[in-house]
């Protein structure tokens, strides 16, 4: 099954989306911030990146361009909540730098989940 | 249609030493939108929670069952909580607005034909729209949420004794505009738009802080204090200029004046 890499500092919302996804049988890997993204960052196991923007650490959008560079291919997922500029903003960026697909919080698991399933085919 | 009391504009400038007050007030209006922002992300996270779990729990429910209902109930206040966020993030936020020729009275319409049926019959709307041709450049979603905004104001204002709410849209041409803020270049023509409402209306110190981020008038269903913060915000990032009259006894009336096309 395809793998995904979850990467969100709230752990609540890192553990809702896990159980989403690994209840349609994909293979899940999670992470709290970029820093420990890139540690875990498989190209071999991971297919789609899921990565909030705004973290603390390292932030989505680093997550973003090192899966660009160490796996070009891989399909990148932006989620987020806003800030000072609102979600649209990071998310504009995000999609800038290479996000396949932006998602603005809060959505349902479900929809992400459908995503995800068309993304990867 | 009689509008009521004295005239206050926000903010007040001209006088010397007012420069600091100014800075003071910008700084606090920055610092407002970077809290708002920060709440608002943590907020976005939590609801995504709960439209979580609350999916979840109704998967294999019986959708007729009283426990399905509940959580349905669930998911709708935190599409309430969510247009809360939409409001906390709307401080400040300039860099988001879409702008596009709006025909003014359309969105006027709409938000009165969505605010209807949750009013009682107690509170009466009027539309006098004297000139129906009036558009102006802005993000109409943006120019939405300030009408909301106004309108549900003037309806929490009459909601325990009933009233009327007038919307009026005409024009006015820039040569006879008085008060603009000082420094201000005259468009030619402005959309004029007038929210008024036969409620309590305020006393000088409540409305002169009327539109600061947080401030309520202390009535515990007033809301969170965002909504005249987020309409001063949008309407002046159109160039447009906001104006309270208002009387303790009489009412209020906010009229909006926006350049128009």
């Amino acid at each position: 099954m395809p793998g995904v890499m979850i990467v969100e500092d709230d752990l609540p919302l890192r553990e809702l989306l896990r159980e989403a996804l690994e209840k349609r049988k994909y293979t899940v890997v999670t992470a709290s911030d970029g820093r420990e993204a890139m540690l875990k960052f498989r190209p071999s196991v991971i297919d789609i990146v899921i990565t909030d923007l705004l973290m603390p650490e390292e932030d989505g959008l680093s997550v973003i361009m090192n899966v660009r560079k160490v796996k070009p291919e891989t399909k990148i997922i932006a989620i987020s909540g806003g800030g000072k500029a609102g979600p649209g903003s990071y998310l504009t960026i995000g999609k800038t730098l290479g996000a396949d697909q932006v998602f603005s919080k809060p959505f349902l698991p479900s929809e992400l989940v459908q995503k995800v399933r068309e993304i990867l085919g | 249609m009689k509008t009521p009391g004295k005239s206050l504009t926000e903010p007040k400038q001209g006088n010397p030493g007012d420069a600091e007050k100014n800075l003071q007030r910008t700084w606090k209006q920055d610092s407002a939108s970077l809290i708002a922002g920060g709440i608002a992300h943590d907020l976005n996270t939590i609801l995504t929670l709960i439209y979580g779990y609350s999916e979840l729990a109704l998967e294999g429910l019986d959708p007729s069952s009283e426990n399905y209902a509940n959580i349905r109930k669930i998911i709708q206040s935190a599409d309430r909580a969510k247009a809360v966020t939409g409001q906390l993030l709307s401080l400040g936020m300039e860099a988001d607005q879409v702008r596009m020729t709006v025909q003014v009275k359309d969105v006027l319409r709409e938000t009165l034909e969505f605010l209807r049926p949750l009013v009682t019959d107690s509170i009466i709307f009027r539309e006098e729209i004297l000139t129906p041709e009036v558009s102006v450049s802005a993000d109409p979603v943006q120019l939405y949420r300030v009408f909301i905004n106004l309108a549900r104001n003037a309806i929490q204002a009459m909601e325990e004794r009933g009233g009327t709410l007038t919307v009026t849209l005409d024009t006015r041409k820039g040569a006879e505009m008085s008060n603009l803020k000082a420094g201000t270049q005259a468009a030619d023509k402005y959309a004029r738009i007038l929210f008024a409402d036969t409620g309590p209306g305020m006393d000088e110190n409540t409305a002169a802080r009327m539109f600061e981020p947080f401030f309520t008038s202390g009535k515990q269903n007033m809301g969170t204090g965002l909504g005249l913060s987020v309409v001063y915000g949008i309407i002046t990032s159109i160039d447009g200029q906001v104006s309270v009259i208002t009387e303790k006894g009489r009412g209020t009336a906010i009229e909006l004046l926006i350049p128009s096309l």
